[in-house]
């Protein structure tokens, strides 16, 4: 399978601390990779680096064969985020709010309103979709977190733990959407902490612990380092390489 | 840069959306406005006065004062000299007129005469409507002189229709050459103006410079909840951010302006259209000041309850020192500390247009200093500013 992301030897420091250290890692095209590790581990930090949010201290990596050094704007173009937090507007629409990012995406004002409703389509709000987003479900904005993060048709995106605290219907439709956009050929960066979500939607997965990369694999694999990978679970894989002490 | 005025268009409606920020910048002010009017009295009505003071005394000038007193909407106040002078300076009156010793008679005599007018720079609409009214009752008291000067040439020998004729043109074409009455503008260029005038104009660029303060917070918050960093991941630049957050700040504040400015000149009544257009004008100016003062307490603010704090020591700091309650001395080390605030000139120059009918050009000082704190400022910010605020 091609390879989509390569990501080469990236660190960064945070007041003399790595809070990444010489992480490497490649996503293929299309597949879902799921990026996990406890908290403090880094994976945010990587993300920010990917999406050329921070710029690393040292390494590079490269989104569709451009640097997010050298080329921040072209693999701007390529990229669709959805943070962790809720990054929108609550005060203002779920379409203003869309047409507002498709905008700010380089989409002109007629695109960003179709493509809005398009979007509002895939992630089940399109009759809600005038409402003030302060006045939706913790469900109903995760989605148009995730919605926004689609308006620019995007061929890498990044889902950093976005199903945290909604419900199992939500997280269902969540689960659909990502595996519908990986089927029109979109390739996606997922973390979570459930294990369970991750075994159920990854292609392939990387565990990171302290800063670093400790295990890359598809989910049979990472659980076969442990045992009989039909009886193990993810979870059990994940202590295992990261351990059970607690983390800040 | 198309996308940061798309982005300023879409700040300006989440301010739209936000009551609690418009009921702080413009609810508020209204209040206060209505407060201070209230204690402080005002004339909120457009009066013609014309405030003389009649040195003369005589027939002539007893005439012309009864036609303007005649005219309407006009009425005659009269003053002594050292009244008059003292009005002027305690700007209780913007224009005055003085009617000199000997003016009645000279005129009569056929030697040219004048009246004085002293007005605070152009005297404002009130003081040029008078000044218009005047001068129409001199232009018919004058003809009036001139055609009985002329039958008094022909009282001997009324059946001359030649000579009538001849004398006519004669007085007519003098009278065009060498007016028997005009009128002199001394115009005066004084820095005081009345309590209420400062405390309006104080009032103003103290809102306007909580508001572009205050945004700041606005944009911590955007930091927190993770939109600035979500905006950097688009097309849109740095620089393109900055822009439109600048441009955002910027009519933010000039749409508070507007309606305080409307307020300030609905309460004091007299200034026209013209000001209230320079006064926009100079609104935009303080709104690039105060909005990248807002933008450096963003840089270097690491939580919104800093940048609040901030926000509110600085404008109580430059409203208590910069001359919006009390006129600063223009001695002493109060004065010293006037100088290093935004208000002092913002408020100078607001009081400068309104309150003594200057024009931008004589306030040209103030927009210079106030236009360097903007580019400063702004510089300042973009060295400083930090899409993120966590090492996470």
């Amino acid at each position: 399978m091609e390879t989509y992301l390569e990501a080469e030897g990236l660190t960064k420091y945070f007041d003399g601390v790595a809070a990444v250290e010489d992480v490497s890692f490649v996503i293929r095209r299309k597949e879902i990779f799921g990026l996990l590790g406890p908290n403090g581990a880094g994976k945010t930090t990587t993300i920010r680096m990917l999406s050329t949010v921070l710029a690393p201290d040292a390494g590079d990596v490269c989104v569709g064969g451009h640097s997010v050094i050298r080329e921040g704007d072209e693999v701007r173009k390529r990229i669709g985020i959805c943070p962790q937090e809720l990054a929108l507007y609550p005060e203002l629409s779920a379409v203003d709010n869309l047409v507002f990012f498709g905008r700010m995406a380089g989409l002109s004002g007629h695109e960003a309103k179709a493509r809005a409703r398009a979007v509002l389509v895939g992630v089940g709000l399109e009759a809600r979709g005038s409402e003030v987003v302060k006045k939706y479900s913790g469900g109903m904005q995760r989605r148009v977190n995730i919605g926004i993060a689609l308006m620019n048709r995007p061929e890498l995106l990044f889902l950093d733990e976005p199903t945290v605290g909604i419900d199992p219907q939500s997280r269902n439709h969540i689960f659909e959407t990502v595996l519908a956009l990986r089927a029109e050929g979109t390739t996606v960066l997922y973390t979570t902490h459930y294990m369970e979500e991750a075994d159920r939607l990854c292609d392939r997965i990387g565990v990171m612990d302290r800063g670093r990369i400790v295990a890359v694999g598809t989910p049979a694999e990472l659980k076969r380092q442990v045992g009989d990978p039909d009886r193990t679970t993810l979870e059990e894989v994940f202590l295992h390489l990261t351990g059970r002490s607690l983390r800040d | 840069m198309v996308r940061s005025f798309h982005l300023a268009r879409f700040e300006l409606r989440r301010y739209l959306a936000h009551r609690s920020d418009l009921a702080f910048g413009i609810a508020l002010p209204v209040v206060l406005f209505s407060l201070m009017v209230v204690a402080l009295g005002s004339d909120a009505k457009f009066r013609g006065v014309m405030h003389v003071a009649d040195l003369d005394g005589g027939s002539l000038a007893n005439q012309v004062l009864e036609r303007v007193e005649n005219a309407d909407g006009v009425t005659v106040r009269r003053y002594t000299q050292d009244e008059l002078a003292d009005a002027l300076e305690r700007t209780a009156v913007s224009t005055g007129f003085v009617i000199p010793p000997g003016f009645s008679a000279s005129v009569e005599s056929g030697a040219p005469a004048s009246i004085v007018v002293k007005s605070r720079g152009s005297g404002g609409d009130e003081g040029r409507f008078v000044t218009g009214i005047v001068q129409g009752a001199l232009r018919a008291a004058a003809s009036e002189i001139e055609l009985r000067r002329v039958a008094g040439v022909l009282a001997g020998d009324p059946a001359n229709d030649a000579r009538l004729d001849e004398a006519v043109r004669q007085a007519l074409a003098g009278a065009r050459t060498r007016p028997p009455v005009t009128v002199v503008t001394e115009s005066m260029r004084l820095r005081e103006a009345s309590q209420l005038d400062r405390l309006l104009a104080g009032i103003v660029v103290m809102f306007l410079l909580f508001s572009g303060t205050l945004g700041a917070r606005a944009l911590i918050e955007e930091r927190r909840t993770g939109t600035l960093e979500r905006l950097m991941t688009t097309r849109l630049s740095a620089g393109e951010l900055f822009a439109g957050k600048l441009l955002a700040g910027i009519g933010r504040v000039v749409l508070q302006s507007f309606v305080l400015l409307g307020l300030a000149f609905a309460v004091l009544g007299t200034a026209g259209p013209v000001v209230f257009l320079q006064c926009l004008v100079l609104a935009i100016v303080v709104a690039a000041a105060v909005t990248s003062i807002g933008l450096v307490i963003a840089a270097v603010a690491r939580t919104e309850e800093q940048a609040a704090f901030s926000a509110v020591v600085l404008t109580m700091f430059m409203s208590v020192f910069g001359g919006t309650f009390l006129p600063t001395s223009g001695t002493g080390w109060l004065d010293v500390l006037a100088r290093f605030t935004l208000n002092k000139y913002a408020t100078d120059a607001f009081v400068g247009l309104f309150g003594e009918a200057a024009t931008l050009a004589d306030q040209s000082a103030e927009l210079v200093i106030l236009g360097a704190v903007a580019i400063l400022g702004l510089a300042a910010a973009r060295m400083m500013f930090r899409v993120s605020s966590s090492a996470v």
